[in-house]
């Protein structure tokens, strides 16, 4: 499993010539030219069969068919042809994946990257692990982004007016742009981007500038990430961009800011946040976090002291801190703010100084961010938490000053960008764009909803397809590689740009390497070999710039908002799953539970319990939002922890032109944000309209009820009592534990060795995981999970193998409503925990749950057919093909984790997933078909263009489930085997056939699950048990290690670290986790001495 | 009611004390013959075709909902998780629970020497065969590939050996119900031999006259031929006892095998099959109250006989009670939270609405029958019976269901809704047995006509009018 380099182009040709068509025989010029022009990218290698490039460029022959011969119909669907290597490349195996290092560029930075490719197939995409300021962790949108590039509903043709073109005449139009304002020096000239931070594209950017000095430059991001770069650069006086360093702070204050969840690089800032916080030994120490927020935030639901603030107050209390922390103390607080809660929040920092960190959310208005700035200098935090990078400023105009000038331009080139959907209301962007249109040129992923104001629309290539470069985080320098030719021949921003510059390499292959060489000053094909390698550039990391002393905190005297009932506060905020709406046609996204309400396929008006008591609606209500004279209307949820009179909406919903999955999913937010509210508006109002929706969620019940699933303590708890864990076990039955089956780990009766070599299991460190949801990402896209769409969630029917159980733990003083106390509230309805007052201000706990792989497995003796078993290596194996679906297995699982196909979910057209759950058997024609053919695997249901994508983002190693089948988390069987057959072959004759541990390697193709791999906060530990020297086994010899459900005897391979909270003990809200108090309704207190007495008293008794 | 005596020698026996007869009015064995015959002969009545096409109809929905449910999937009804088994189980338990009383009333009765079974048997064994066609078609179809559904008997296979998991209780189903039907069907048509031959003999037309001799098995009224076919009748009434206790028993082992609270029970078996008899009962009642009225068969069922079954049902209905009241009781008793938590979720959960019409038809209702009064009065008997259906169904659903909905971790409880497929394809259960039943009657003597007989005063040797040799003597008087 090596990596491939490409070679470096051009090269000699070598090998034998072979010719595809009668006329490349014939080798005619024209022909020559032709496909010269048609594919620039790669002309200079065409012929030459031994490249990566040529191989990937058969195996998907869909683009040639759709390229060459029949470009004039455009989106042909890509017929696929399985062609033989005419000489097979030196370093490929059949079935044996290749990785590629690559990046995804986001907004500010990059997620280095490695992706595997099977058979020219890109499948999956994981961390690169050898990137220094990654620990091999994505994000939930790197894990989704695979499926973007096999979206059936992505722009596939060029087109202009509406007619499709062939691609050549797109690209003999930007070479008549580059000509024409070359002349005029940019004259009438517009580029619309969006943020990024590839240096190619900065350095073209300049080039035209230089060339077209007139021409003007405008960027939209629907949900800005540059504010920290402004405020920084604001405060510091000079161009700098900061990073921060979360595992150098001991202390860490988030003001309305969700590091782990929304704002850039959330995977790294989890990874940082969370080695701050491991706990080896009882002795450790652990990082504190305090955060000021109006929603509930992933950053919040991990937080050790949480204040419900609404946004607009968060400045207040900026300030309040920040005169604490200036000795100036007694500054005004917001209404209901506890005083000592930012003045020992205060003196905590201040105890901290260097090794504490104030933070302030993408939300917040500039001045906040200053604020904060002064903050961390007055600390002494720059230079050691929050890094300076120097950056470049190139004073770009905003979306509201392009609206303004747009009817001037005679020609307005956007890249990507899609303010007709998501620019501020009160910015006229329909009239800007009218009064434009026949002038825009596009080049964007989707044909959405400024598609109809172009009169040339390009096809974007994934970055998946695409050469470029960027910065990640830290400022190291990585590559965007391509491992698939463009399926639809799309282009990228920067070979557009080089096109309209007039450059001579228009390759963009050609532009990254020279922008390369110019970073790196080196033109040697090792060093760029090197890059392209690892997938980044060694030690190029942005230098800090040395600290400066920001200005004094300004005294703007931020006030507070009064908000009531009839003044809401309106937070807008960027969506866990689809972003800004750029992945709203990705159904994974869609289908993936919302990290903290679990919601699928919707926003809500999410609104606290008291909002809604006191507005007089309750969960599913439809209600009109309005603020400054517009409405949008949405479906109320009640989330707990949310600040009061706060209304939360998610962007990116309610789209109308857009993919099949994305189409008219949720109501859009957009239509209530302005310029001046883009992190939140006050005055807003709600009215009721007497309609309900529907709304999905995987997890009904909030509450844990007292059970000790989840199990925490306070760090200083903990180093009294570190075995509180064990004093939490269930009451096992009498009679002992009999196992229905042979313990795997017992020796074989014949050759007196243990029966398997191995012994897999799993930890899981509920310390470590924040609840980011990038595991069930992973895991379904390793297992080719399908989805199932809303109304079947609704139903009880989602598919992900993993998940992730979020429980609110309240104060049980508070488990009444309205006075009327009744010890029976547990049994009623589920809808009934809306209303009741301990979710007011509730502590988040989160579990990721899956096959707990018992060793004495309930499902397995059950299943009347033998379709799961265990085996000698401890896994608790689905024979699909055995299966019948008596769904007894699933009956008796405790832990509910197998997941049954109750329709045929693969086969289902992407219009049932939104439509209504029935599939149409008996729809136009799919009953024909199926009588036709009853043996064609398609038949019926998807349409046939949906099915050449679909088909090829599926992992080969693992089967595709029928209806009717049970299945569940198999450990990742298919890569315990992979590693076990490399280890045997690399063993020979040494018989060394143990595989190393994965945990801690650097080897990408080290073992590891997929949840493990992207897991960014490395909370999830698989590995073999029998070796005592592993990584899981240390985890599980720790004294925070328990089983869930123990008291069951089913003996799970998968163990759980107990939960540590460090809560600040001068602090007003100090307090035992809730979950504690939850439990101890029912059962003792762990931490008690005289429960511990009697335990140990018992425990001798038995012995 | 006394009879005239003409010898006497017989010591006179107090008019209350006298035993009542099990055939009323002095009926004559001929006039048994022709009335029991009377309904398969002749133009079917008017009633039969308002029921028969209803039921055909819902018959042929049956066949639509299955084809729908196999051709796309399970997911077309309402089961999801985490209660993957919804109203397929409810209605296969519940149905293979009212498949109990037939042969419970021919084999164990018989056994008792209950003489007054035999008015009854026919019509339950039927019912019972009925009944666990319907049952059986739940557990074949609920599975997600049907077509798979070999898998389950231990068939020898060229797949490596493969064998079934003798483990699992639902491969001891497969046994268990597929052996209690096959028991049934013999002693049912064990039964009907001796009666296929009176119809023979009556039969008018050719092709009647063909069939039922086929099916009577050339069966001449010997004395060999009735001492073989007592032996083995009592044969099979041997095997078919343990059967009546062994299929609800592993019906319910299906649920106390596995680890779930609510499920998770030793009293099981004894509590479903006591539930059993009684909504098997009940069910007999359901069909027979009427059909004793629409075929005239208030001589041969006699108020008498509905009286009995109105006890048996108070008695299985407060083994049942007593089985509810110590489910609750060992919840308590076993410190077990999590079972402690399951029962009071019952009683006052989500899912009370259906908790409470449980109890109320099978705990409270059947308290009715200690009063002759109430065991007296058709009409109300009837509509009890019903109710007592509808109780066991509820029961069933609170089994299934509830125990299911919320289990072990909060996270993946859930709420079970049927959709329309659902509800269809058990209103399609009542055309496949109301279909079987309306052919039944048509076609085969409903009542056993020699065992009745045989029960008639005149039968017994020692009567004044032993052998029947004074049949003419007695007043016809017809109604």
């Amino acid at each position: 499993m090596s990596k491939t380099i490409p070679p470096t182009c051009p090269e000699p040709e070598t090998g034998r010539q072979y010719w595809r068509s009668l006329d490349q025989l014939a080798e005619k010029p024209e022909f020559r030219q032709w496909l010269e022009r048609e594919f620039p990218a790669g002309a200079s290698e065409f012929d030459d069969p031994v490249t990566r490039r040529h191989f990937v460029k058969i195996m998907s022959a869909s683009f040639m068919l759709a390229g060459i011969g029949l470009a004039s119909t455009g989106c042909r669907r890509p017929l696929e042809k399985l062609e033989p290597f005419g000489q097979q490349p030196s370093d490929y195996v059949y079935g044996v994946p290749q990785f590629f290092a690559t990046a995804m560029p986001t907004r500010c930075g990059a997620i280095p990257l490695l992706a595997k490719s099977y058979e020219g197939r890109p499948i999956k995409i994981e961390g690169n692990i050898l990137h220094p300021d990654s620990n091999g962790g994505t994000d939930r949108w790197a894990q989704a982004s695979i499926l973007n590039l096999y979206d059936p509903d992505r722009a596939k043709r060029f087109s202009k007016g509406g007619v499709v073109m062939r691609s050549d005449d797109a690209i003999a139009f930007l070479s008549e742009i580059s000509k024409k304002y070359a002349a005029n020096q940019g004259q009438g000239l517009a580029f619309l981007i969006e943020r990024n931070s590839s240096p190619s594209r900065l350095r073209l950017q300049k080039v035209i500038s230089q060339k077209m000095p007139n021409a003007k430059w405008f960027s939209h991001e629907a949900i800005d990430m540059d504010v920290h770069r402004r405020a920084a650069s604001q405060a510091f006086g000079a161009s700098v961009k900061p990073y921060f360093k979360y595992d150098a702070a001991k202390v860490i204050v988030s003001l309305d800011c969700d590091f782990i969840g929304a704002e850039e690089d959330a995977h790294s800032n989890i990874r940082k946040f969370v080695d701050g916080r491991r706990i080896k030994n009882p002795g450790d120490s652990m990082n504190r976090l305090y955060v000021v927020e109006a929603l509930m935030t992933l950053t919040g639901m991990n937080a050790d002291h949480r204040l419900r603030s609404p946004a607009n107050a968060v400045a207040q209390v900026a300030e309040a801190l920040a005169a604490e922390i200036n000795g100036q103390g007694g500054s005004a607080v917001p209404a209901g703010v506890d005083p000592k809660w930012v003045s020992e929040c205060a003196r905590d920092l201040l105890a901290n100084k260097g090794q504490s960190l104030v933070v302030a959310g993408y939300g917040q208005p500039l001045a906040v961010h200053v604020v904060v700035n002064a903050i961390n200098s007055a600390l002494g935090n720059i230079g050691k938490t929050v890094v300076l990078h120097e950056t470049s400023d190139l004073h770009e105009g905003g979306i509201a000053d392009f609206a303004k000038a747009a009817a001037s331009f005679e020609t307005i080139v956007v890249l990507g960008a899609n303010p007709a959907y998501n620019a501020p209301v009160d910015v006229d962007i329909t009239k800007a764009l009218e009064s434009a249109k026949g002038r825009i040129l596009r080049l964007g992923y989707f044909e959405d909803e400024i598609f109809p104001y172009c009169e040339w629309h390009l096809p974007l290539a994934h970055y998946l397809e695409s050469w470029g470069d960027a910065f990640s985080g830290d400022g190291t320098l990585v590559p965007v590689q391509p491992l698939i030719q463009p399926l639809f021949g799309g282009l990228t921003e920067i070979e557009v740009l080089a096109r309209i510059a007039g450059e001579e390499k228009t390759s963009p292959y050609d532009i990254v390497r020279e922008t390369f060489t110019g970073i790196s000053g080196s033109n040697e094909d090792a060093v760029w070999r090197k890059f392209l390698y690892n997938g980044f550039l060694e030690n190029s990391a942005a230098k800090s710039v040395s600290a400066r002393s920001a200005g004094s905190a300004s005294s703007a005297g931020a006030k507070a908002a009064a908000l009531s009932k009839d003044n809401l506060e309106i937070v807008f905020y960027r969506d866990y799953k689809i972003d800004d709406g750029r992945y709203s046609n990705n159904g994974w996204l869609q289908e993936l539970p919302d990290p903290v309400t679990k919601l699928v396929w919707d926003n809500t008006v999410l609104m606290s319990r008291r909002t809604a008591h006191e507005l007089g609606v309750k969960n599913s209500d439809v209600v009109e939002v309005k603020v400054g004279g517009r409405t949008v209307s949405g479906p109320v949820w009640v989330q707990p922890g949310m600040a009061d009179y706060v209304l939360g909406l998610a962007l990116g919903y309610g789209r109308e032109w857009n993919g099949r999955i994305g189409y008219q999913v949720g109501f859009d937010a957009y239509q209530l944000r302005t310029s001046d509210t883009q992190g939140f508006a006050t005055g807003a109002t709600i009215s009721t309209t007497g309609k309900t929706y529907p709304i999905s969620t995987t997890q009904n019940h909030w509450s844990m009820e007292g059970r000790p699933i989840i199990r925490e303590a306070n760090l200083s708890d903990y180093k009294e009592h570190p075995d509180f864990v064990e004093h939490m076990n269930g009451e096992a039955p009498p009679g002992g534990f009999r196992p229905m089956y042979p313990n795997p780990f017992d020796t074989n009766e014949k050759t007196g060795r243990p029966a398997g070599h191995h012994q897999w299991g799993m930890s899981i460190d509920l310390t470590a995981c924040v609840g980011c949801s990038t595991c069930i990402l992973a895991c379904q896209s390793e297992n080719n999970v399908p989805i199932v769409g809303k109304d079947l969630v609704a139903r009880g029917r989602e598919m992900h193998w993993l998940r992730l159980d979020r429980y609110y733990t309240g104060d049980v003083q508070k488990h009444k409503w309205n006075g009327l106390r009744t010890d029976n509230e547990t049994f009623q309805d589920t809808d009934r925990q809306q209303f009741e007052e301990w979710i007011d201000d509730p502590q988040v706990v989160t579990q990721p749950m899956l096959c707990q792989h018992c060793e004495a497995a309930p499902c397995e003796n059950v299943c009347p057919v033998n379709a799961t078993v265990h085996d000698q290596e401890g896994l608790n194996l689905m024979v699909y093909n055995r299966c019948v679906g008596t769904r007894y297995c699933s009956n008796n699982c405790p832990y509910k984790v197998r997941r049954f196909n109750f329709l045929d979910f693969n086969k289902r057209s992407i219009k049932e997933l939104k439509g209504p759950f029935y599939p149409p058997f008996f729809a136009k024609g799919a009953f024909a078909k199926w009588l036709k053919d009853p043996q064609d695997p398609k038949a019926g249901m998807r349409q046939d263009d949906e099915w050449d994508l679909i088909e090829m983002i599926k992992n080969p190693d693992v089967s595709v489930r029928m209806r009717g089948v049970m299945e569940k988390c198999t450990f990742c069987v298919q890569r315990i085997q992979q590693a076990e057959i490399a280890q045997k072959v690399k063993a020979r004759d040494t018989g060394n056939i143990l595989v190393p541990d994965g945990a801690e390697s650097k080897d990408p193709t080290a073992l590891k699950t997929a949840c493990q791999q992207a897991c960014p906060a490395g909370a999830i530990v698989f590995g073999n048990i029998a070796d005592p020297e592993s990584k899981v086994s240390k985890l599980k010899a720790q004294q925070r290690n328990y089983s869930v459900l123990d008291f069951l005897l089913t003996k799970p391979r998968t163990t759980y670290l107990a939960k540590l909270r460090n809560p600040n003990p001068q602090m007003p809200d100090y307090r035992e986790p809730y979950s504690l108090g939850e439990y101890e309704t029912k059962d003792p207190n762990p931490f008690e001495e005289e429960h511990h007495e009697e335990g140990a008293a018992a425990e001798k008794g038995m012995k | 009611m006394a009879f005239k005596v003409s010898s006497t020698a017989l010591p006179v026996v107090p008019a209350d004390l006298q035993r009542i007869p099990l055939v009323q009015n002095q009926r004559g064995l001929g006039w048994i013959s022709d009335r029991v015959t009377a309904v398969t002969e002749g133009t079917p009545p008017m009633w039969w075709w308002v029921c028969f096409i209803p039921s055909l109809l819902c018959l042929g929905m049956l066949g639509f909902m299955l084809a729908y449910q196999i051709t796309t999937g399970v997911g077309v009804w309402g089961n999801m998780k985490p209660v993957m088994w919804g109203w397929d189980i409810i209605n296969f338990v519940w149905w293979i629970g009212i498949g109990h009383a037939g042969t419970l009333i021919s084999a164990i009765l018989f056994l008792l020497r209950q003489r007054w079974r035999t008015a009854v048997n026919r019509a339950a064994e039927a019912m019972t065969i009925f009944a666990v066609m319907c049952a059986g078609i739940y557990p074949a179809l609920h599975v997600g590939r049907v077509w798979f559904d070999w898998w389950l008997f231990p068939i020898p296979n060229s797949n490596g050996p493969i064998w079934p998991q003798f483990r699992s209780p639902l491969m001891w189903d497969v046994f268990a119900v597929s052996t209690y039907f096959t028991v049934s069907v013999l002693f049912w048509y064990m039964g009907l031999i001796p009666d296929l031959a009176v119809m023979r003999d009556r039969a008018k037309t050719r092709i009647r006259q063909f069939l039922y001799g086929l099916f009577s098995l050339g069966w001449t009224g010997s004395n060999r031929h009735w001492s073989n076919y007592e032996k083995a009748y009592l044969i099979l009434a041997g095997l078919a006892t343990p059967l009546v206790l062994s299929v609800h028993s592993i019906v319910s082992l299906d649920f106390s095998v596995s680890q779930l609270p609510g499920w998770h029970t030793t009293i099981f078996p004894p509590y479903f099959v006591a539930g059993a008899i009684y909504s098997g009962f009940g069910m007999v009642l359901t069909l027979l109250i009427p059909l004793r009225k629409l075929c005239h068969l208030e001589d041969i069922i006699t108020m008498r006989h509905v009286d009995i079954m109105c006890k048996v049902t108070l008695a299985t209905g407060c083994i049942v009670s007593y089985a509810y009241a110590m489910e609750f009781i060992i919840a308590w008793y076993s410190g077990s939270p999590m079972e402690q938590f399951h029962f009071m979720n019952r009683a006052l959960g989500p899912y009370q609405w259906a908790w409470i019409p449980m109890m109320g038809c099978n705990m409270l209702l059947p308290q009715l029958f200690w009063f002759k009064k109430v065991r007296q009065n058709v009409f109300i008997i009837f509509i009890m019976s019903i109710f007592v259906n509808i109780g066991m169904w509820f029961e069933r659903f609170v089994i299934i269901v509830v125990s299911l909905h919320r289990d072990f971790l909060p996270s993946s409880w859930g709420y079970f809704k049927p959709t329309w497929v659902d509800v269809c394809t058990y209103i399609g259960t009542f055309g496949l047995f109301f279909t079987c039943f309306l052919l039944f009657m048509r076609f085969l003597p409903m009542i056993a006509i020699s065992e009745v007989k045989g029960v008639t005063p005149q039968a017994d040797p020692h009567h004044p009018l032993g052998g029947a040799k004074h049949e003419e003597a007695l007043p016809d008087d017809e109604d």
